[in-house]
């Protein structure tokens, strides 16, 4: 362990020089044409050898060398926890798609997709082939089985853990090929460069963070690429690829939603802006028509494409795209006058038509109603108000000021720079990002996990206005060599102290992209890089204490207990006891069926007896709590307990557990002996706090004192009688 | 497929065990004169030594004898082995059956040398029994003391009459809780002594009954798997994985986390072991399914590698885990070579901990791709499976298994095996070679791809400019050579100048001037030929041409002066300073034509 120690600091200085060489390569591409001329005066053998070549040469050599370090980078500065811990995957998601991609990798596709998991959503069970987004499973398998084909052994595992930084790598290439179309190379490479780094990205994808989002972000940018190509160039060809991506994408992330809206969104701002020409009819035809068939292949979508109100703007974009296409083929064929009235009873009849099938459908329930997900995105106290299940996830949460500094530093001030830049020199690529700016911003601001859409666009504009910035005063900087064409200087005497200036914001920039290294290398090892499976602390005398306790009760599980035990815990552990207690849970994370979680909810908040009689319902051999006032691990059953009794409430069944019933009378949620006595006998209070009430946990308090809520616990010797302790982890 | 190789697998196990097991018959003539038993119990295993003082009463020589463990015993033998008393030789130990005794199990020990008639000697027998201790009562509370009950012989069981003999029982700690009390017996501490108990006939048996305290961990290794992977790249990579559980007491009633970190009860659980590796172990990992097991301590010692292994759980009664140990050690401790032969001589199982026992255990031995010629040389019996194929990094034929079974196996067992194969060194390059070719196959490739031109349609513009490009390319390259011969000239008129030999300098001036006019003609027909592909570059050559003609007659200029210089009609003031007029025009002129000719 302490070799690993020793290295983390070799590897941030590793990281400090690759980007160092970034920037410095970036200078050197943008002011490349100057450097030519330079020869004479820099006589390292180095870059002669480099400036042997032809001007072309040069400029494909730098693009792929900064390319290339670029793509290393994102997939080194990623490893951040493999190297501290272990090869492992994190979190709780994640361990459900591991299992799934090793089953197959195992049976092959065909058993996947129709594959009934009976280990979890007891006595249900899921359809996993169904319910799930398969395309990073079958990546993977794809990465697993072409590895091994050429006998190189790697692991599911392995695959698995390192997948999501290769994606960012490939990320990092596509956005190069993104931001080249929507402005130039050198804007290309300073976006590439920044998404290499960008915390907010690097937040879900790091080594082990086996997660859908680790290949979506790929998968977008792919497909946002392929779509300004299609729309710039208008063909059939490009349009096909486009779709492809985004079968793709859909395949592998619930937020091809986003796409499918904002795709259709610059087609009416073209609409709307008079740019709305046969290249664009022809791209997004395509791209609509091919793209939804393609992504009702995927049987977890299956006919929402054509159903549900989310994907019903594309289809209402597709059906105006073709009257907008006749419309201008009957002014081209009639006079002024005759069109005019041509075009306005049409547009009544057609809007009337539409607006009244939109009614019929709705009120048949074709167009399935706005899920809760999507509402919570154009409204935030939606989901707090309606349903519990989905407020209770952090991630869903609104984002706070600071964390879009935390996440983006630097270029939530280059962000409206590069808009500035784009809004100069409108084209119909720069429509796109701009659309694409504006409403992921939104959307991040509504839901911290949206961060991650945000943080590409982040980055591509923040790399237009970083190159454009840069480019306009590089030109300014006095090229040493023509110090003899003084002429030239004195023309240009409106402009006092240009070479300064320019030197001035070259150096402020360059420090900028320094700290902004800095910061995100920072937040990377500190904040994102911890494999939330394994905790960590320092000890006393500064060593490190390693805290794993959730594999010591998920292997004490897959050992000791029958195989067809049924393990009863709160959803947030369900993935990971599947995965690595491989024993039948009753609700997991995948969270499709409320009132099945409300009943483990009921059987948490209800007195021993009433729960037992759920437990029997529901078969239960074994409860896990995780509880973590002994060593003050915040995040444990007890802080999540009032979601429990909410979500328990929810529901019929469960109308008699009532949220205030937990509270003391002046409303507090308190564990000692001031906090409600329904609180204090209730089924999780006494699992957590079992024989808790002779412990000392910290010197000079009284047994029995949580850690976590800084208080001593209310109800102390009392006996469960119903179920026995049959086994704790160490802390 | 797999029931032929297990017909085949049986076919073998019986010619084997036909081979090996000769009949044998029991001499009457043999007799135990003394016979010492110590049976240990103070662990989980069964440990019995017995000194056994031989007699022959007959006439003829013996050269062997029989040993036959007690009937309760057979089935649970891990090892037995035998030694001479007088010089501590091992002696040869064989299964073997006797006629009319097929039920029983008997171990031929041959002696050294042959027992001439009315002789003795004394022979010791070591054996070893796993799972003979009875855990009683079979569940205890997690506070409770485990205690053991041994079931056994009072009397040495023997085909033979032995004439004395005493047995001494060695128990875990002074509590016992009863034992058999058939006299004579005395008790003192950790030991109970039966005896001297006089001339009983063969197979004479009574029941030998202890029941004690004995919390010594009962781990068992229910199935190991060893994988060895020999690199001639010089190294060999370990990997272990055990399946392993409390085979003591099982816990009856809840495991309470507050009394075992308080109280530190729980005497008969298992909460560490040491494991000892070799001592050139490198890069140790301890995991399981679910990844690292952080609990564990490493010491480096003298003569081995001490790792304090911790279960991410104690282990209570009947509670199982599961781990993989790994590490590297270097090849040359273990392979040894002459030409192409090798031999691997490892152990074949390794300490896992202190009195330990393997019920099922599996050694495979990956060794390099195109390995021949395998033979096993091992010192006990053990089932060889067929070899078996591995793939992994980079291989193509994939590489030999050589994979071997055993049973019940105990720390006696750890010795060592040899493997004896040929390889060619040669094919140790086969891999970094294909790893070369596969590059160069892609770089090959890129080459290709890019220098030629797959385009179904013409593209004239870019084609222009490409010839363009490499005429330019031509031109600076030219232009190059032609600079060089500039110092030539200097050079020439320097040397002139020293030595004053007209005859030499004319030489070399005509060879200068001829390449020279050759340079500068291709550099002209090099700009003819930009001038038809209509390029700007044209008229940066014709510039450059222009100021070439210049140096040119600078050159001459000098030549001129240097001549009269040296013909004595200038005055050496005189040239000097037109030599540094003409050398300073020089400079500019090609300062000039360098700026043109890198603006190219």
């Amino acid at each position: 362990m302490s070799r690993l120690e020793q290295l983390n600091d070799p590897l941030l200085i590793i990281f400090h020089f690759l980007w160092r060489l970034l920037i410095e390569a970036t200078l050197l591409r943008t002011g490349s044409r100057a450097a030519i001329s330079m020869r004479k005066t820099q006589g390292t053998w180095g870059l002669q050898w480099l400036l042997r070549m032809s001007p072309d040469k040069q400029d494909t050599l730098l693009k792929m060398a900064i390319l290339s370090v670029a793509a290393i980078l994102s997939f080194s500065t990623r490893l951040f926890s493999v190297l501290r811990f272990e090869s492992v995957i994190h979190e709780f998601d994640p361990y459900f798609n591991y299992r799934t991609t090793r089953f197959l990798a195992e049976e092959g596709f065909y058993s996947f997709h129709n594959w009934f998991d009976d280990r979890a959503w007891y006595p249900l069970g899921r359809i996993i082939g169904g319910t799930i987004y398969p395309g990073l499973m079958v990546t993977s398998a794809f990465f697993f089985h072409v590895l091994n084909h050429f006998h190189l052994t790697i692991d599911v595992r392995n695959v698995c853990v390192f997948l999501a930084p290769l994606f960012s790598s490939f990320t990092t290439i596509v956005t190069f090929y993104f931001t080249r179309e929507l402005k130039d190379a050198s804007a290309g490479l300073v976006a590439a460069a920044m998404l290499s780094i960008v915390p907010g990205y690097i937040s879900r994808s790091v080594a082990g963070s086996y997660d859908n989002e680790g290949i979506a972000i790929f998968c977008m940018l792919l497909t946002y690429t392929l779509w300004i190509k299609a729309v710039k160039t208008g063909s059939i060809f490009w349009g096909c690829l486009c779709a492809l991506a985004y079968f793709y994408m859909v395949s592998s992330w619930g937020g091809y939603v986003f796409l499918i809206n904002l795709i259709p969104l610059h087609v009416l701002m073209l609409m709307f802006t008079g740019r709305f020409s046969h290249r664009i009819y022809v791209a997004y035809s395509t791209v609509y028509c091919l793209g939804t068939i393609l992504s009702m292949q995927i049987s977890f979508v299956g006919f929402q494409p054509v159903q549900s109100s989310e994907h019903m703007a594309a289809l209402g974009v597709f059906g105006l795209c073709q009257i907008h296409a006749f419309v201008d083929y009957l002014r081209s064929k009639m006079s002024n006058e005759h069109f005019n009235i041509l075009f306005r009873s049409l547009v009544l009849l057609v809007g009337s038509i539409a607006f009244g099938a939109a009614a019929v459908a709705t009120a048949l329930g074709k167009i399935a109603p706005w899920t809760g997900r999507f509402y919570s995105l154009l409204d935030p106290s939606y989901a707090k108000n309606n349903i519990p299940i989905i407020a209770s996830v952090s991630e869903h949460q609104p984002t706070t000021w600071s964390s879009f500094y935390f996440d983006l530093q630097l270029l939530m001030f280059l962000f409206p720079v590069g808009l500035y830049y784009c809004f100069t020199k409108l084209t119909d690529a720069n429509i796109f990002i701009i659309m694409y700016g504006v409403t992921s911003i939104y959307f991040a601001g509504v839901m911290v996990r949206l961060m991650l859409v945000l943080a590409p666009v982040m980055c591509v504009l923040g790399g237009i206005g970083m190159s454009a910035v840069l480019t306009t005063y590089m030109k300014n900087l006095d090229n040493p060599l023509k110090k003899e064409k003084k002429s030239v200087k004195k023309l240009e005497s409106n402009y006092p102290l240009k070479n300064e200036i320019a030197s001035c914001v070259i150096i402020l920039m360059t420090a900028f992209l320094l700290f902004y290294t800095y910061h995100c290398t920072w937040v990377t090892s500190e904040a994102y890089s911890s494999p939330s499976i394994v905790l960590s602390a320092r000890g006393g005398d500064g060593s490190r204490i390693i805290f794993d306790d959730f594999r010591e009760a998920y292997y004490w599980l897959r050992h000791n207990t029958p195989e067809d035990a049924k393990v009863m815990s709160w959803w947030d552990y369900g993935y990971q006891i599947t995965a690595m207690a491989n024993r039948t849970i009753l609700v997991d994370n995948n969270t499709w069926n409320n009132t099945h979680i409300s009943r483990v909810g009921q059987a948490m908040a209800s007195p021993e007896e009433k729960a037992y009689e759920i437990m029997r319902e529901l078969d239960v051999g074994y409860v896990l709590v995780i509880f973590g006032g002994l060593t003050g691990y915040s995040s444990d059953d007890i802080n999540k307990f009032l979601w429990m009794v909410r979500i328990g409430g929810s529901t019929d069944r469960g109308s008699h557990i009532k949220e205030w019933d937990y509270y003391t009378p002046q409303g507090e949620f308190r564990v000692d002996k001031e906090g409600s006595p329904t609180l204090l006998n209730c089924l999780m209070y006494k699992m957590c706090y079992y024989r808790f009430g002779s412990v000392y946990t910290e010197g000079g308090k009284p047994t029995g004192y949580d850690r976590v809520r800084n208080t001593e616990i209310g109800n102390k010797d009392f006996e469960l009688d119903v179920l026995e302790e049959a086994y704790t982890t160490e802390h | 497929m797999k029931a032929p190789v297990f017909v085949f697998i049986l076919l073998h196990l019986v010619a084997t065990a036909l081979c090996k097991v000769k009949s044998d018959t029991i001499d009457e003539n043999i007799v135990n004169a003394k016979v010492e038993r110590k049976i240990d119990i103070s662990s989980h295993l069964v440990k019995t030594s017995t000194s056994i003082t031989l007699e022959n009463k007959g006439s003829s020589s013996v050269r062997s004898f029989l040993f036959s463990p007690e009937p309760s015993m057979q089935k649970s033998i891990s090892y037995i082995g035998a030694s001479s008393k007088d010089d501590k030789e091992k002696l040869d130990v064989s299964p073997t059956s006797v006629a009319g005794k097929s039920d029983q199990v008997f171990y031929r020990v041959t002696l050294r040398s042959p027992l001439a008639g009315g002789k003795s000697t004394v022979v010791e027998v070591e054996a070893v029994f796993s799972h003979v201790l009875r855990p009683y009562p079979s569940e205890i509370a997690q506070a409770e003391k485990q205690l053991v009950v041994l079931d056994s012989n009072l009397f040495f069981y023997s085909p033979y009459s032995t004439a004395s003999q005493t047995t001494t029982v060695v128990t875990a700690n002074s509590n016992v809780e009863s034992y058999t009390k058939t006299k004579p017996v005395s008790q003192s501490d950790t030991s109970i002594i039966y005896g001297p108990f006089e001339n009983k006939p063969p197979f004479s048996e009574a029941t030998l009954k202890v029941h004690e305290e004995n919390n010594s961990p009962f781990l068992t290794v229910t199935s190991m798997e060893r994988v060895v992977e020999v690199s001639h790249w010089g190294n060999i990579a370990v990997e272990e994985h055990i399946d392993m559980s409390h085979t003591g007491a099982s816990l009856k009633g809840s495991f309470s986390r507050f009394d075992y970190q308080r109280q530190q009860d729980g005497l008969a659980s298992i909460r560490s072991f040491k494991t000892a590796l070799p001592a050139s172990a490198r890069d140790v990992y301890y995991r399981d399914e679910i990844g690292n097991i952080s609990t564990s301590h490493m010491r480096e010692m003298d003569e081995s590698v001490e790792v304090e292994l911790r279960p991410r759980f104690p282990l209570f009664g009947g509670w199982k885990t599961r781990y993989y140990l790994g590490y590297n050690v270097p090849s040359y401790e273990y392979l040894f070579s002459k030409d192409d032969h090798f031999a691997l001589k490892m152990r074949f199982i390794d300490h896992v901990y202190d009195d330990m026992v393997v019920d099922k255990m599996q050694l495979r031995i990956i060794l390099p791709e195109g390995v021949k010629n395998i033979e096993l040389k091992i010192p006990f019996d053990v089932e060889r499976q067929g070899d078996q194929v591995h793939y992994t990094y980079l291989d193509t034929l994939g590489r030999p298994v050589v994979v071997l079974n055993k049973n019940n196996l105990v720390e006696q067992h750890i010795q060592d095996f040899e493997l004896h194969y040929t390889f060619q060194r040669l094919l140790l390059l086969q891999e970094p070679l294909l790893v070369v070719g596969a590059f160069y196959l892609l770089f090959l490739a890129v080459i290709i791809y890019v220098r030629l031109d797959f385009a179904i349609t013409k593209d004239e513009a870019k084609e222009s400019r490409m010839r363009v490009a490499g005429l330019i390319d031509e031109v600076q390259s030219t232009h190059d050579r032609r600079s060089a011969l500039y110092q030539s000239y200097d050079d020439a008129i320097n040397k002139f100048k020293a030595s004053k030999d007209a005859a030499a300098f004319s030489a070399s001036r005509k060879k200068i001037d001829a390449d020279y006019k050759q340079l500068t003609q291709q550099i002209q027909n090099l700009q003819a030929q930009l001038k038809t592909e209509g390029s700007e570059a044209s008229e940066k050559v014709a510039e450059l041409q222009r100021l070439d003609t210049q140096y040119k007659e600078q050159v001459a200029m000098a030549i001129m002066a240097a001549e009269k210089l040296v013909a004595g009609k200038m005055g050496r003031q005189q040239y000097l300073d037109s030599e540094s007029a003409t050398s300073s025009k020089c400079d500019d002129t090609y300062k000039k034509m360098e700026s043109l000719r890198a603006a190219l």
